[in-house]
């Protein structure tokens, strides 16, 4: 096998095993909190939504590298636990995409007309029923893209986990480099790698989201 | 952790000096790129409306090319790469000049520009064809009815976005470090580990990004709300 393509397998591997990993158990992680976040930034009692809200600002604020620094430096002194790169990484997503999914969930809930949840209740439904039955799947179907087009985006992030040391594909490719002394392959390959998934991801994403559109006929809106 | 917190670290001898720096430098990266991005993205959104198919063609790849790959791979395509493609004599003159900042200027540019262009798009349909072909009708050729009509309407209806993308940048010029430039996130990593004070050392790395961030959000809804255009854009709420 000639070395070129031994790189280019080794680069794949990493990308399935730590960037691809580390973007799924993010998500798996960082969904089902966003929903209780999101729930949170509705409700009017102000001690439950002021630290939901809070939160949300404070993290969509500040950039990943300082979420992983945060979690690599000082997680340790809270814990007691003696640091690893990769769990702080995998924690620091997981934390930062759980601010960006809340709000698209929140912007998802609202853009459901008040007028149909007091139409549900009206009719007697009770307000859990509302929100299973009326609000929730027209609220799903429209925020599905926004959140899968954040999901690439945090695939897209995974890659500043190497900022500590983490082995993803950045960091592998910068230690290979270190070896061959060939930055012009090793980085037109990375950055070739990222746009076929990227691009090839994005571009199904949009043809499945018109096809959806399109069965659902002109009622979408 | 011997010892408890102590803030005066950040402000004493050497560190002091070296974080003021350090903040400049982010500032000053941010605010070059954030200039470039706009004006790229101005071109590149227009152009993608553009009656010109290699036109449209060539925006589109731009777009599609920088938004799909991570900015950090980018920034070391930049940094590395490109210097390797030009005469030796160029490449010491641009490490001279700085290459780690200015290899990170055009990053966050190039990165950025691709997402203000999808919001010129936006802005550029939000204004409307009719609007484009009356300007037409009176003699304006395509060029100046982007320039003296289309843009600055869209400006205004896109200022929000353009907004959170400035906010972008600022956060992204910390991934600099990942190629030497001692900027905040750096200089406050650099301070951490040489004396061991983390909670100082990222609090203070994370307060000048929220700040920025807050700063740029306070300034432009001043902008917007001085720039609105009169009866065309009531938001709700306001």
């Amino acid at each position: 096998m000639s070395p070129y393509l031994s790189t280019l397998g080794t680069l794949l591997r990493v990308l399935a095993v730590y960037n691809l990993r580390m973007t799924l158990v993010a998500i798996g992680i960082a969904l089902p909190v966003a929903c209780v976040f999101a729930a949170a930034r509705l409700s009017r009692n102000w001690l439950i939504h002021a630290p939901a809200t809070a939160y949300v600002n404070l993290l969509r604020s500040s950039p990943l590298v300082m979420i992983m620094f945060w979690v690599y430096t000082v997680g340790p002194m809270v814990t007691g636990q003696p640091n690893s790169a990769s769990l702080s990484a995998q924690f620091a997503l997981a934390a930062f995409e759980v601010a960006y999914f809340t709000e698209i969930i929140r912007a998802g809930l609202q853009s459901v007309a008040l007028g149909q949840r007091n139409a549900g209740l009206a009719t007697g439904l009770t307000p859990g029923q509302v929100m299973r039955l009326i609000i929730l799947p027209q609220a799903l179907r429209r925020m599905t893209p926004s959140l899968l087009t954040q999901g690439l985006i945090a695939f897209q992030d995974s890659t500043v986990a190497s900022v500590i040391s983490v082995p993803e594909v950045m960091q592998t490719t910068t230690v290979i480099n270190a070896r061959e002394q060939d930055p012009i392959t090793l980085y037109v390959t990375l950055a070739v790698m990222f746009f076929v998934i990227c691009y090839g991801l994005s571009k199904t994403l949009n043809r499945m989201e018109r096809n959806a559109r399109y069965r659902m006929g002109q009622g979408a809106h | 952790m011997s010892g408890g917190l102590d803030w005066s670290i950040l402000v004493k001898p050497p560190f002091g000096g070296q974080l003021a720096d350090a903040i400049l430098l982010t500032i000053e990266i941010a605010l070059y790129a954030w200039t470039a991005a706009m004006l790229i993205g101005l071109m590149v959104g227009i152009g993608r409306e553009a009656p010109s198919t290699i036109a449209r063609f060539v925006t589109t790849a731009h777009v599609e090319i920088f938004r799909n790959i991570p900015v950090l791979v980018q920034l070391f395509f930049v940094y590395y790469v490109l210097p390797r493609l030009l005469p030796l004599q160029v490449r010491r003159e641009l490490f001279r000049l700085g290459w780690e900042e200015i290899s990170a200027v055009i990053t966050l540019a190039l990165y950025s520009s691709a997402k203000i262009a999808e919001h010129v798009r936006a802005g550029v349909n939000t204004v409307g064809r009719h609007i484009q072909r009356s300007a037409m009708a009176t003699g304006l050729t395509w060029l100046q009815t982007q320039r003296y009509v289309v843009v600055p309407l869209l400006l205004r209806t896109i200022a929000p976005n353009l907004t959170s993308e400035f906010v972008t940048i600022f956060k992204g010029s910390s991934l600099a470090m990942m190629v030497g430039v001692t900027e905040t996130a750096y200089v406050t990593q650099q301070l951490g580990t040489e004396t061991f004070h983390w909670v100082e050392a990222n609090a203070a790395g994370t307060a000048v990004y929220l700040l920025c961030a807050w700063a740029i959000a306070g300034l432009m809804s001043l902008v917007e709300r001085r720039t609105r255009i009169p009866g065309l854009l009531r938001r709700e709420g306001s």
